[in-house]
């Protein structure tokens, strides 16, 4: 019939017991990963700029959640001129304290960057309380989706404040390879350094727990170690995401120098940052259906149970 | 009062009469089937059983999808437990999707229409009117058929009468009794979500009377 | 006639016709467009309920690739997949076209005018059947499929039931015993009525027990599934017979002596022994001597029904002493060898059957005290489509004739042989009687004829000029072979060839076997076609194709023409009238209408008038005058007038639908008031077989082989059974309830469902077999039959198939431009299936509808 669109695609997931979410991975979904990558690593930005006080990477920050983010999310919705009704319930749904987030850091960091100095300080933590908000709601708006058993773990909201952070860091090494500002490139370095393994660290435990849980879940990893997602997760998170820096941050502790390395290791951590984002979303899997009658335990089909006492 | 249905698999013969009555009933676009029909195989040959097993919104009584949504517009209709989503306050965030754990919420990407490259036909001219753009839909219960006293049209027309929909906080309802005395389940309680919507097991005892259908 | 379509809401009463069925639906149109389509709960066609397919009949209607304009073909080329290259025309240049060439045919020799249809659209061809088709003085009529179709079934329903078919009495059945049918659980004849009841029996406790291949939607809710090879249900079921009638002694006597024929003694000739007047006669051990069937004083109390007697010197045995005998070799462990079935599960299926038909007891209902047989034995489609139809069928039919489950409460019912008639006047009125021989003779078959003829079965027609087996044999009612025919001069030499096909709501191409026979057969004719789309038989030989008003556009006075869709058991009876939902959609017209109009241009419109009031049964106060113009409403407004009272004619329909008034116990369960008997030997077979050998003989058929004209119940085996080294599979065809044949997969809320459905758009292997042969699951593979014919799907590997079988659902597959939606959804089988004398079933004209094959990973997969 119609083109091999995402709904004949979504048609066919009903036939096998794991299915997977599309909603937000296929065709516009894909923005909402998007719109988190950037959100991520512009908060985490804005945090090191902050405390390095580096302007150019505060201004990149804000760029990042306020508008390549922003727009992303905006993008992203079904009706985005009511967007600001997603702002109604913060007591109860993440992705409204997510919107609150990104509102009180813009004006935070607005404020930082554009008001008087008097006003800096409350500015500053303005922003800081919207970065933190930012950097956990991703996680949590994952972590909230009953319906993904991948998903709703606590580690996942330690995992992508991780990533915010190294995406930050890489970012501002970035910005120095690009020579735009002098800081302490070895500072940043040391923290990535640090970051990068424990995002691996994190990685690891991750898929450990996930692939403990069962199911669904066990299924999710599955399809990223040893499935249809594993270049994606090979490639994109393993190889490029936390192998590249690590190895190009080790050649410049033996002594490799350059602005190009510099900009090598923020560059693969940005890829790896996307990567584990996408991969983790893409191989959300709705829970597998079970109940009391359903047989999913049962060992024995009660058909031949029956025929053996009739016969 | 907390409405809720009971699905009995022993009754259901995986007609999807159901999916198509619900999708006749409320107009609804490609790839929308708030009634839709999972198939289970298990054992092996010849000891094998297959199930259909037909789902829909379970009206869940602690509804994951109502919190997570940032808008409200996904709402637990505080007088009969119905869960809805109000068209006209949804932006199509899709956290609900992501939160429903029983795939019963659908949302479209563009506007399908099932004879795509030849554009809507009359009747999807029509129907499609009924629905808003760019939001989540979902199983209401067909409100608008119980305002006109009318059962839901999944279980109206149900050719097995396998779909019984009732007050389960009225322990005297039909559905009530059939999920007290005949061993009615939840799909999937350890989400915690308390559903709505019971099913009989396939295989229960017989009832042994005679019953006439009316 | 429909006015003001602006502001209107109005929910119309009308009748389905996405099946054969004709459930009852109301349709809700709002200003102008239908709506929505919901049963009718006032309709005991479904009481209100319908399929998935009833309620998609709206993306019929709307399709936009609908045929709305008649078509010519421009394209001098015909072919197979071949672009026609249609250019539309108006109406009036169609049918001159058509007139003009029915008129040359006419001229020259009307049977050589063909006629082909199916069921979907049962009211207008019945029609076409009965009016057009003798008026216009030809023959040739074959309703396609019914070699696929119920041929087998439909001759035992005639014979035992005196109905076109059968169904359960679901309500007070107790055990049921499915081969190869669906009924109530998918498919199969009043699905959605027989739904409910089925699923009302199983939930109190009826048994259900299906014997198929394949774990079909019957075999899920089955209580056990009975994996069995295809082609052998007839061996199971003489085990069944003779551990019933031989080991367990579970027979009633009492219905076995009163209501059939088995006291009847039959000489060693294989003829009943009859008196001077030609009374068939019986044992009565009372003075011990044969004495007529009906000798006053009722001899039959004291009949024997076993032994063996001499009647004037010559050897006789009764019939159900024949039947033990004949049985008897057929141990459950000789079925087990043919059948894969363990011995020990048929013995245990036959001592439940035996033990729920509770022979001896009786029920008191509404006042009437009646045999209680709540056991019931049916087949259809899957068991009885191979050549070895009629010894299967006759093997599983009698299993409810030795326990007396005939006809009587909980048992198989013929589908409504017997009907009062409305009560305020008496119409329609149809009640089979005994016959000379006491046998049972059927009161109306398909038509509701209003003093029912009562057909007996006519002798061979003697004639081989028709190209059809029909000429040969004659009672099945539908058949198909006449295109296999066409395409065999050997054996058909003689025959009137076609210069002119007009093809009727039917794909013919794809549904009657591999789309070759069909087009081979008429591809030099004149061929007209009335359908909706431009399927592969238009586009393959369609010259001109004529856009039809589908069953929403239109106006049927007897949309329940054959009553066999009428659910069985107590209840309603229902008369409906099927009417436009909607004004017909572009220029799509009604065949009636269309047929009106060419009856007039070609001059034989007043034959036709006096056939209508034949075929409807037209009383004469309300009878067609042979010279007056008749619309179509006209027309159907004297047919309900004539049948219920000039008070209910069109008009009353309109308005109410459906009238229905309740049956009453003694039309329900007739059996027990009934003098006539039901045969268990079929003698009429006997002689009829002589007489066709005789005759092929004498006109040079060689391949008329008449081995399975078999008066009693036996086995062997069907052409997929022949060994072919490196075959080692059998491939069959099943139906799932959201698909009608191939039309519905063009609709796309069906097509939807098996999008999502995890088996019906692939081909269904034994997982164990498949992974021997490396086939793993959606792996692309290729069937291929003995001849050489391929076809290609995706393995779906299940343990819910027998390992020798692959498994396809209905028709799919499409190639026609006409039908872009359903292009290539789904397997085509039909190619594998080869529609000739030796895959043709003689007594039954059934076609051998599986096929040996192997099955291989398509390179490139
Ligand atoms: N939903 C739906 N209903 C229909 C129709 C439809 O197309 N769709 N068509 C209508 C028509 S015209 C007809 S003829 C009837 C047919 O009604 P049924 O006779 O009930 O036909 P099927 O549902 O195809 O069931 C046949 C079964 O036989 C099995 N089978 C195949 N070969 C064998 C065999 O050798 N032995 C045994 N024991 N089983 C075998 C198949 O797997 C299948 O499950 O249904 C009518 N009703
Ligand atoms: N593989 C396979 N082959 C089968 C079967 C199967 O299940 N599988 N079933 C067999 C059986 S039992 C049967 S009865 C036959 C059925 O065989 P067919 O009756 O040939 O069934 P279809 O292939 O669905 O074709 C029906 C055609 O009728 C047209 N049509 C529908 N409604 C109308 C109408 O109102 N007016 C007109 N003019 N046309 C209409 C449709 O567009 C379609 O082209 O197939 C037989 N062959
Ligand atoms: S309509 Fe009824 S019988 Fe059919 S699939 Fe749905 S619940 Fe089951
Ligand atoms: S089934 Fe899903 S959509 Fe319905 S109430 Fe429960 S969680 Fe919400
Ligand atoms: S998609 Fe609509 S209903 Fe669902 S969570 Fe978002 S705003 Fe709420
Ligand atoms: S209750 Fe209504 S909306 Fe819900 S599944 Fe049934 S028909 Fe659809
Ligand atoms: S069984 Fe046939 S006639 Fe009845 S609703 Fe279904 S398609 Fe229509
Ligand atoms: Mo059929």
């Amino acid at each position: 019939m119609s083109s091999p669109d995402t709904l004949d695609i979504r048609r066919r997931d009903l036939r096998s017991e794991f299915r997977p979410q599309r909603e937000w991975i296929d065709g516009r979904g894909l923005l909402i990963v998007v719109a988190h990558f950037f959100s991520g690593i512009g908060a985490g930005a804005w945090l090191f700029s902050v405390w390095l006080d580096i302007e150019a990477g505060m201004v990149l920050g804000l760029v990042c959640v306020a508008i390549l983010s922003g727009i992303a999310h905006l993008l992203f919705l079904g009706r985005f001129e009511r967007f600001w009704r997603m702002l109604k319930r913060p007591h109860k749904s993440w992705i409204s304290r997510g919107i609150w987030g990104i509102g009180i850091f813009s004006v935070g960091a607005l404020g930082t960057l554009g008001a008087p100095p008097a006003w800096r300080d409350t500015m500053v933590a303005v922003s800081l309380f919207g970065c933190a908000i930012i950097l956990l709601y991703e996680g949590f708006v994952y972590a909230a989706s009953k319906g993904i058993p991948f998903w709703s773990t606590k580690l996942l909201p330690v995992l992508y404040i991780t990533y915010g952070l190294r995406g930050g860091a890489a970012l501002l090494l970035i910005l120095a390879a690009a020579g735009s500002t002098a800081f302490d490139v070895h500072a940043m370095e040391a923290i990535k350094l640090w970051v990068v393994v424990s995002t691996g660290v994190l990685v690891l435990l991750y898929l450990t727990t996930a692939s403990r849980s069962g199911g669904a879940a066990r299924h999710s990893v599955r399809q990223l170690v040893a499935g249809r997602l594993s270049p994606a997760f090979y490639g994109g998170t393993v190889v490029v995401g936390i192998l590249v820096p690590i190895a190009l941050a080790a050649a410049r502790e033996f002594g490799a120098t350059g602005l190009f390395l510099l900009a090598a290791i923020g560059v693969s951590s940005l890829i790896g940052d996307f990567y584990v984002k996408y991969c983790v979303v893409k191989a959300g899997t709705y829970v597998t259906l079970s109940g009391a009658g359903l047989g999913t335990n049962a060992n024995e089909p009660t058909r031949s149970r029956r025929f053996r006492e009739a016969g | 009062m907390r409405l809720g249905m009971v699905i009995d698999l022993k009754r259901c013969i995986g007609c999807y009469g159901c999916q198509v009555s619900c999708k006749a009933e409320n107009g609804t676009r490609p790839g929308t089937t708030y009634a839709r029909l999972i198939k289970r195989e298990w054992g092996t040959f010849p000891d094998v059983q297959r199930l259909s097993i037909p789902l829909l919104c379970n009206h869940c009584s602690e509804p994951p999808c109502v919190d997570v949504c940032p808008t409200g517009a996904s709402q637990k209709q505080e007088s009969d437990g119905i869960v809805f989503v109000d068209g006209d306050v949804c932006v199509g965030c899709r956290a609900c999707v992501m939160a429903c754990p029983y795939g019963a919420r659908y949302y479209q990407d563009r506007e399908h229409t099932y004879f795509d490259s030849e554009g809507p036909n009359e009747y999807e001219t029509t129907r499609y009117l009924e629905h808003v753009r760019g939001v989540v839909e979902k199983c209401d219960f067909c409100r608008h058929r119980l305002a006109e006293g009318l059962d839901p049209a999944c279980v109206t027309n149900c050719m097995s009468k396998a779909r019984i929909f009732g007050d389960l906080d009225d322990p005297d309802s039909e559905v009530s009794r059939l999920v007290r005395e005949e061993g009615g389940f939840p799909l999937t309680p350890e989400a915690g979500t308390e559903p709505n919507v019971f099913y009989l097991p396939p295989d229960r005892p017989p009832t042994n009377d005679r019953q006439v259908t009316p | 006639m429909i006015e003001n379509q602006a502001q209107e809401d109005v929910w119309i009463p009308s009748a389905c016709s996405m099946c054969y069925n004709q459930c009852g639906i109301l349709a809700h149109r709002k200003e102008g467009t239908l709506v929505k389509i919901e049963g009718n709960p006032d309709s005991p066609y479904g009481r209100g309920r319908l399929c998935a397919r009833g309620l998609a009949g709206i993306q019929m209607l709307y399709d936009p690739h609908r045929v709305d304009r008649p078509l010519r073909r421009t394209n001098p080329v015909k072919g197979i997949g071949v672009d026609p290259e249609w250019e539309e025309i108006s109406w009036d240049e169609a049918l001159d076209l058509v007139t003009a060439k029915l008129a040359e045919v006419r001229e020259e020799d009307p049977r050589q005018l063909f006629f082909s249809g199916t069921v979907v659209s049962l009211s207008p061809l019945m029609h076409m059947l009965g009016t057009f088709l003798p008026a216009y003085g030809t023959p040739n009529a074959f309703v396609s499929d019914g070699h696929q179709c119920g041929n087998a079934e439909h001759i035992l329903a005639r014979t035992l039931h005196a109905s076109v078919t059968t169904n359960p009495d679901a309500r007070y059945c107790d055990y049921l015993l499915l081969f190869g049918c669906q009924a109530g659980l998918g498919t199969y004849y009043a699905l959605t009525t027989m739904a409910q009841d089925v699923a009302d029996a199983r939930v109190r406790g009826m048994k259900l027990v299906v014997v198929d291949p394949y774990l079909s939607q019957a075999a899920e809710k089955a209580d056990e599934w009975v994996p069995i090879r295809p082609g052998s249900d007839g061996a199971m079921a003489c085990a069944m017979l003779n551990l019933l009638v031989n080991e367990y002694g579970m027979y009633d006597a009492e219905y076995i002596g009163h209501h059939t024929d088995g006291p009847y003694l039959v000489g060693e000739d294989g003829r009943y022994v009859r008196d001077a007047d030609g009374k068939p006669l019986v044992w009565d051990t009372g003075p011990g001597a044969a004495r007529p069937f009906d000798a006053a004083g009722r001899p039959t109390e004291s009949a024997a029904l076993t032994g063996c007697y001499s009647v004037d010197g010559k050897r006789c045995k009764p019939v159900f002493q024949r039947l033990k005998e004949q049985v008897a070799k057929w141990t459950p462990e000789e079925a087990e060898k043919v059948s894969t079935v363990p011995a020990e599960r048929i013995r245990h299926i036959a001592r439940e059957f035996g033990e729920a038909a509770r022979i001896g007891q009786t029920i008191e209902i509404e006042g009437h005290e009646l045999p209680h047989r709540p056991a019931a034995a049916l087949y259809f489609k899957g068991a009885h489509g191979h050549d070895n139809a009629w010894p299967t069928s006759l093997a599983i039919e009698l299993l409810n004739e030795v326990v007396g489950a005939s006809n009587v409460p909980g048992g198989l019912m013929g589908t409504n042989p017997v009907c009062f008639g409305h009560p305020e006047t008496g119409f329609p009125r149809w009640n089979p009687t005994a016959g000379a021989e006491g046998l049972l003779e059927a009161g109306a078959l398909l038509h509701n004829d209003i003093d029912g003829p009562t057909p007996g079965w006519p002798p061979p027609p003697e004639s081989a000029e028709l190209p059809n087996l029909r000429d040969l044999i004659g009672w099945p009612i539908t058949t198909c072979f006449t295109p296999a025919a066409l395409n065999d001069d050997e054996n058909f030499g003689g025959a009137v060839r076609p210069k002119m096909l007009i093809n009727y709501g039917s794909n013919l191409l794809m549904s009657a076997a591999r789309p070759e026979t069909c087009f081979e057969a008429f591809k030099d004719c004149f061929v007209v076609c009335s359908s909706l789309f431009s399927d592969e038989t238009a586009e393959a030989l369609a010259d001109i194709v004529l856009p039809d008003a589908s069953y929403l556009e239109r106006l049927d006075p007897v949309p329940n023409f054959a009553r066999h869709h009428h659910p069985v058991g107590l209840g309603d009876w229902g008369h409906q009238i099927r009417q436009p939902a909607v004004e017909p959609l572009h220029e799509r017209r009604h065949f009636c209408e269309v047929l009106l109009e060419i009856e007039r241009r070609l001059g034989i419109n007043e034959v036709a008038n006096l056939m209508t009031n034949f075929a409807y049964g037209i009383p004469p106060e309300f009878a067609l005058e042979p010279d007056e113009e008749y619309s179509w409403e006209e027309i159907s407004d004297r047919i309900y007038k004539g049948w219920f009272g000039s008070e209910r004619g069109l008009a009353w329909f309109q308005k109410n639908g459906v009238l229905s008034w309740p049956k009453q116990v003694e039309e329900v369960y007739w059996k027990p008031f009934s003098e006539a008997r039901a045969p268990l030997y079929n003698e009429w077979l006997v002689r009829y077989g002589e007489d066709v050998r005789r005759i092929a003989h004498e006109k040079g058929m060689s391949g008329i082989d008449t081995k399975g004209f078999l008066p009693l119940p036996d086995w062997f085996p069907c052409q997929a059974h022949k060994p072919v080294p490196g075959f080692d599979l059998q491939a069959i065809y099943y139906r799932v309830p959201w698909h009608t044949f191939s039309m519905t997969y063009e609709n796309p809320w069906l097509d939807e469902i098996s999008r999502g459905e995890p088996y019906s758009y692939y081909v269904c292997i034994n997982a164990a077999t498949a992974r021997a042969k490396g086939i793993h699951d959606e792996d692309p593979i290729v069937i291929e039959g003995t001849d050489g014919a391929r076809i290609e799907g995706r393995a779906r590997l299940t343990e819910g198939v027998h390992p020798e079988v692959v498994a396809i659902a209905n028709n799919g597959g499409h190639w026609a431009r006409g039908m872009p939606l359903a292009k290539g959804t789904g397997v085509f089988f039909n190619q594998l299936q080869k529609m000739d004398l030796e895959h043709t079933d003689l007594v039954s004209l059934s076609m051998d509808c599986d096929a040996r094959v192997r099955v291989y990973p398509a390179e490139g997969g």
